[in-house]
């Protein structure tokens, strides 16, 4: 059974807070694979694969992210664009945008958020995994800044 | 009629009136799907965490397209205004549909969404939806009885499997007249219909193919 929380009124801000240690800016527009072992907060533009096996994602109000994504947690509060698979959670805020299909283990869905695409409980964590093999890398690397 | 009903608020100036009907048709409609484990189902209106817990706990997949947002006032105008009469651009609506498989679906749950398009529209907009009905999938519709003239703005979402949740009547008016029970079974001609009435003023309308 899917473990699924929904919420009539709003979830707390996500605040810009020191947890993430990584942080895309609002004025970065990054174009590559992503991939690494640490929490990432994108508020900027990115575009291609991101991979955080056993790390959150996090795609910021004013965040507008192109890719695939992998990740154990997902937390969207602006536009994704692609496939979302989370071993954990998906957490769609209010004013998430969503164009693409969702996999998780369990969804946190606020009223309002906009989804075009299907959404499917996966119930086995280890499937996620299998998808796509995982990084070796251990610090998120942005092969390209443009 | 439903077996129960219950206002969750009270109605007061300002506030949104919250109910929810068990629903005769999502039982039966369920009832159908018993043996579907993983049932594939799309939801033509707005994404409510409600509707989508219910269905995720059924183990569904669901799809999800926005059909009613483009009927908001200020949405969009969806009329091609530049032929005379003006022509009702359905491809733009449907432009809100993910790519589905054609027979794939177990169910389509559509809220009051063919009394808000006009009726020229509405044997393609069916054609297209019962495209993604498998054999024996079953199409949910919501219609108005033909006493209820407003409520166009009106949010239905799944408070359970087989209850249905009303938040708010709202004053917008319905543009059309409302589809009848005829038209309905004009449409679905290869389809058996069988229509549950309630006591909130609305029709439900299940469509097996």
């Amino acid at each position: 059974m899917p473990d699924i929380a929904v919420s009539r009124t709003a979830n707390p801000p996500i605040p810009t807070n020191p947890n993430h240690s990584t942080v895309l800016g609002g004025s970065l527009v990054v174009k590559g694979e992503l991939s690494g072992q640490e929490d990432l907060l994108i508020e900027g533009q990115f575009e291609g694969t991101v991979d955080l096996p056993d790390n959150a994602l996090t795609v910021g109000a004013q965040g507008k992210v192109k890719a695939e994504i992998h990740a154990r947690q997902v937390i969207v509060l602006g536009t994704v664009e692609g496939k979302i698979t989370a071993k954990d959670k998906i957490d769609l805020r209010k004013t998430a945008n969503i164009i693409g299909d969702l996999a998780s283990a369990s969804f946190a869905i606020e009223d309002g958020a906009y989804v075009k695409g299907s959404v499917e409980s996966i119930r086995e964590t280890r499937e996620v995994g299998q998808e796509k093999p995982r990084s070796q890398s251990h610090k998120t690397a942005l092969p390209s800044v443009v | 009629m439903p077996a129960s009903s219950r206002t969750a608020r009270a109605p007061s100036p300002g506030a949104v009136t919250v109910t929810a009907n068990v629903s005769l048709g999502l039982e039966w409609l369920w009832q159908q799907l018993q043996d579907d484990r993983q049932p594939k189902i799309l939801d033509c209106g707005r994404m409510q965490g409600a509707t989508m817990r219910a269905l995720l706990e059924r183990e569904a997949k669901v799809y999800v397209a926005d059909l009613l947002s483009a009927f908001r006032p200020d949405a969009p105008d969806l009329w091609d205004r530049s032929q005379d009469p003006p022509v009702f651009r359905l491809g733009e609506l449907l432009r809100q549909v993910p790519p589905i498989p054609s027979g794939s679906l177990s169910a389509v749950f559509s809220w009051q969404l063919f009394d808000l398009i006009p009726a020229s529209a509405l044997p393609e907009l069916v054609e297209r939806i019962l495209s993604y009905l498998r054999p024996g999938g079953v199409l949910f519709c919501l219609l108005r009885d033909s006493n209820v003239r407003e409520g166009a703005e009106t949010r239905w979402c799944l408070e359970a499997l087989s209850t249905l949740r009303k938040d708010g009547d709202g004053a917008m008016p319905f543009a059309y007249p409302p589809v009848t029970n005829r038209q309905i079974e004009g449409l679905m001609l290869s389809a058996n219909v069988k229509t549950f009435l309630t006591r909130f003023g609305w029709r439900e309308v299940l469509v097996r193919k």
